[in-house]
């Protein structure tokens, strides 16, 4: 743990994703009381104030019925990372139970559920989650349900290569011979060995699921109004570029932000548990 | 057989497989829709008559492994059902729309290798100076933001403050151009007229470039990631003791074997695209399947959902096969190989 | 005799996060034209890393610090221009790695690397050329049927066949020096004799000065004209083959002849342990032509 945090410091940039990914949390967490205007995470109006660019008093500008942008950008993180957390928290141990069956396993069951994540896989992923979400009502719930159907499959795939790799090693072979269980193999021979892999992966796919989560919403297919989210807060003031721009530049980096403090802490993350690209 | 023949009859085994588990995962999603689908169909003002016909014909009441046998049967035959939304077959539809989102999304892969590839290159034979830091900076910085927020970027840059592009569409209204291959840099050409094709790419570069920004940046990082890997190899060592120069190593002797295991996740990122390509339409008002998709999404439109899926789905494995493909072109471990290789 | 190579006084350091760590401490060293000389130590010595600075590859690392005087054929490498250097390599000198196959690169056919050398020193030879001189060079270290072993990648053919692929590679240019760097230590103890006493042969008959580097003193008996022990960034003996086989004079050449029998190819000598007398003054041999 002391070396972990020597290395993330002695790299600037590893440092930087940690402190950018802390903020962001922080943000998020605190939002209620660091918002100049926390009551403008509902619908509220203020037709005062509408449609004013960046100043004292809103830093980021208002939108079109006088809400402030900061205020929204800071809840609209609650529900990108509460998004991500639910997501990565289902389809991590999911993925991860089925990596570890197929890999270890083999046979007929390794055919089985290698071909049906495939299948899931040959599906470009918004796609799939846009599929899913075509069906379903678009929700906040709906959302994290079409983002988990899409993202489970590339745990499988992560763990089934390791698991089937390490199927063959001595240490496995060895346990096999005093006659260990194939669940006391699985969970507690390889799966250590996975770990590494699997939290390196949630790290930097924390980026990756609130990139989806923001995409569905900006077209219309997530989180709805009133409640902000930064995908549907781009795509409100994209029809009114370029002359009110902070209403989507702001939100636009705060994704940015977000996405870029987690892909530099998971790839600092990576040097320091060795995980492969 | 030759071994390039074995992988592809391999390959197009399991595409055929996928694609049967594809069309029984379209087809599960668009069951598990609530509500009667006849009534979804017909609409709210409906008598019951009409629904219990449209019932039969849509063979809903009928065993579930009995639809799907039908559903199948259409597919083969080509047939994708009418769409709700616009009344006509899904078919002349989708024909109507892919092809603009094809030739957004193959400019797009193209710029996605021709500028990636060699960003790779760069980083890694500067690996651990400042060229690499600024190539590892630059390319996490692209692939951290979703295309969409890149082409409000690009478009504010680049239409707005700068009116370098334009902010909309595929070509002026000025040019009439019979659509043959419905792409337009293609048509434009067939018709002979240059300043249309000239318009037609001017039209193209601001979304292909959003479109791609984030694929770069990943062809990039695992260019490098691979060639790194690479120059620990004896005989990048070997290249060195025979005296090539630092450039030609980089490009002969670390990056062709580093590309191998490049390609196919270069090809999954191509695919990733297709998606994306949803995003940057609806920022472009690029006249492709994205607007059509998700109109038909929002009215619950499931012949043409399913439809659009299936189409993409189709689509990303001919990628992929192609991808295959290359890649047993280029390793000769596989090409020359006597047994079968995976 | 004016001497091919001298080294006098090289030292080597790595910068790391402990600050300088020195790997060589001083070594003097000389080759004269044509002469096999052998390079003897235990791994982590500072053997490979000598014929890595000779080659020039290792003043091109960031964190080495070398200093120290080396003169090829008249001329002080540490002081040339890294591409003054690279034009030097693969031409006047080339080197030989342990393990052929991996050395060799996968994607390109054997035909096509010869070329590639071969165009180091003439960048507007032919391809059809190239193959005539590349049947040429591979007939001279015996194999069989050259056309077929152009045509093929490294992954095609046995180690032992790559192995005198490499051989031929690295002296199809007459380079005044070669540096071998365990040689065939990858192979089976049968091929890897066979091939030595082939690569003897033919830097006799091409008259190649050779740097043979080994952790084997039972390897080098039958190859090498003159012998250098190393250990931990020192010589500590020195002289003609013969001398050090009949009179080891340091404690740690004795040490390591004790090791000999017991190694079989690949193995690593088990020298048994570290004693202080293996710090013990240089021994030199009379004799030598430093």
């Amino acid at each position: 743990m002391i070396r972990a945090l020597r290395i993330i410091s002695s790299n600037p940039l590893s440092l930087t994703g940690l402190v950018l990914v802390l903020l962001i949390l922080a943000a998020a967490l605190f939002a209620p009381l660091i918002a100049p205007f926390p009551t403008h995470n509902g619908s509220v109006v203020d037709f005062a104030f509408a449609n004013r660019p960046p100043s004292t008093r809103n830093w980021m500008g208002t939108d079109l019925v006088g809400r402030d942008i900061f205020s929204r950008i800071l809840y609209a993180y609650r529900i990108s990372l509460g998004l991500g957390v639910v997501v990565l928290i289902i389809a991590a141990p999911v993925g991860t139970v089925v990596g570890l069956m197929a890999g270890y396993l083999g046979g007929w069951i390794e055919a089985v559920l290698m071909r049906l994540v495939d299948v899931f896989l040959s599906i470009p992923p918004l796609v799939l989650a846009i599929a899913v979400l075509g069906v379903l009502e678009p929700t906040l719930a709906n959302a994290m349900i079409a983002v988990t159907v899409m993202w489970w499959p590339w745990y499988a795939r992560l763990v089934y290569s390791i698991a089937r790799s390490e199927r063959e090693e001595g240490y496995v072979l060895a346990a096999e011979v005093i006659g260990a269980s194939t669940a006391h193999i699985t969970i507690r021979e390889i799966l250590p060995n996975c770990l590494p892999a699997i939290i390196t992966k949630m790290t930097l796919d924390m980026g990756f699921v609130i990139i989806i989560a923001s995409s569905l919403s900006f077209l219309g297919l997530g989180v709805q109004p009133p409640t902000p989210d930064l995908g549907s807060m781009v795509a409100e003031g994209a029809r009114y570029l370029p002359d009110s721009w902070w209403m989507t530049v702001f939100p636009g980096l705060a994704i940015l932000l977000a996405v870029f403090g987690f892909n530099l802490f998971g790839d600092g993350l990576r040097e320091i548990l060795g995980v492969d690209e | 057989m030759s071994p390039v023949l074995r992988i592809l009859s391999r390959r197009l085994g399991i595409s055929v497989i996928v694609l049967i588990g594809v069309s029984m995962l379209i087809f599960a999603i668009a069951r598990v829709i609530p509500g009667d689908p006849a009534r979804i169909a017909l609409g709210p003002n409906a008598t019951d008559d009409q629904v219990a016909a449209i019932r039969a014909e849509m063979h809903l009441d009928e065993p579930i492994v009995a639809q799907y046998g039908y559903f199948v049967a259409d597919v083969l035959r080509g047939d994708l059902g009418e769409s709700l939304y616009t009344n006509r077959r899904v078919t002349t539809d989708i024909a109507e729309f892919l092809p603009a989102t094809l030739e957004l999304v193959i400019v797009a892969g193209f710029m996605m290798v021709a500028i990636g590839l060699p960003l790779g290159i760069l980083a890694a034979r500067h690996r651990g100076r400042w060229p690499d830091h600024v190539v590892r900076v630059l390319t996490l910085l692209t692939v951290s933001a979703p295309s969409f927020v890149w082409a409000v970027i690009l478009m504010l840059l680049f239409s707005f403050y700068l009116p370098l592009f334009p902010v909309a569409g595929r070509l002026n209204d000025s040019y009439d151009i019979a659509r043959t291959t419905g792409f337009l840099t293609v048509d434009t050409l067939l018709a002979g007229n240059f300043a249309a094709f000239i318009d037609a790419l001017h039209h193209l570069i601001l979304p292909a470039i959003a479109l791609a920004l984030s694929g770069i940046g990943q062809a990039a990082r695992l260019t490098r990631a691979n060639m790194v890997e690479t120059y620990d190899k004896p005989y990048i060592e070997m290249a060195q003791a025979f005296g090539f120069f630092p450039s030609r190593i980089a490009r002969r002797y670390a990056f062709k074997p580093s590309l191998i295991p490049s390609l196919t996740i270069i090809g999954l990122d191509f695919a990733a695209m297709l998606g994306n390509a949803f995003l940057v339409e609806a920022v472009f008002a690029w006249p492709g399947l994205s607007r059509y998709g998700v109109a038909v999404i929002l009215r619950k439109d499931l012949n043409a959902i399913m439809g659009t899926v299936l189409v993409i789905a189709l689509t990303f494995l001919v990628v992929n096969i192609i991808v295959d493909l290359l890649i047993a072109f280029l390793n000769p471990r596989i090409r020359h190989s006597t047994r079968a290789t995976s | 005799m004016s001497n091919l190579l001298d080294i006098r006084d090289l030292k080597l350091a790595f910068k790391g996060l402990s600050g300088l760590s020195e790997v060589l401490h001083g070594i003097d060293l000389s080759i004269a034209a044509g002469e096999r000389v052998a390079l003897v130590g235990e791994s982590g010595s500072g053997k490979s890393v000598t014929a890595r600075i000779i080659l020039g590859l290792l003043q091109e690392t960031p964190n080495a610090r070398v200093s120290g005087e080396v003169e090829f054929d008249g001329r002080d490498i540490t002081a040339m221009r890294p591409r003054d250097r690279a034009r030097l390599r693969g031409t006047e000198m080339s080197m030989i790695f342990q393990d052929p196959t991996s050395s060799l690169n996968p994607t390109f056919t054997i035909a096509c690397q010869f070329a590639e050398v071969m165009r180091r020193r003439d960048p507007r030879m032919k391809q059809a050329e190239c193959d005539a001189r590349a049947t040429e060079m591979l007939t001279e270290v015996s194999i069989p049927d050259p056309e077929r072993v152009l045509n093929a990648y490294p992954f095609q053919l046995s180690g032992g066949m790559n192995q005198r692929v490499m051989i031929a590679m690295a002296l199809v240019n007459n380079p005044k020096l070669l540096l071998a760097d365990e040689p065939g230590t990858a192979l089976d103890v049968s091929v890897q004799a066979q091939t030595l006493r082939l690569m003897h042969d033919l830097v006799e008959m091409h008259h190649t000065a050779v740097l043979f580097i080994s952790h084997n003193l039972g390897v080098v008996r039958e190859f090498a004209d003159r012998v250098y022990v190393i250990y931990r960034g020192r010589i500590v003996e020195e002289g003609p083959t013969d001398a050090i086989f009949h009179a080891p004079g340091h404690a740690y050449t004795r040490a390591l002849m004790d090791a000999v029998p017991r190694i079989t190819g690949a193995g690593l000598p088990e020298v048994p342990e570290v004693s202080d007398d293996f710090l013990a003054p240089m021994v030199r041999h009379d004799g030598g032509a430093a």
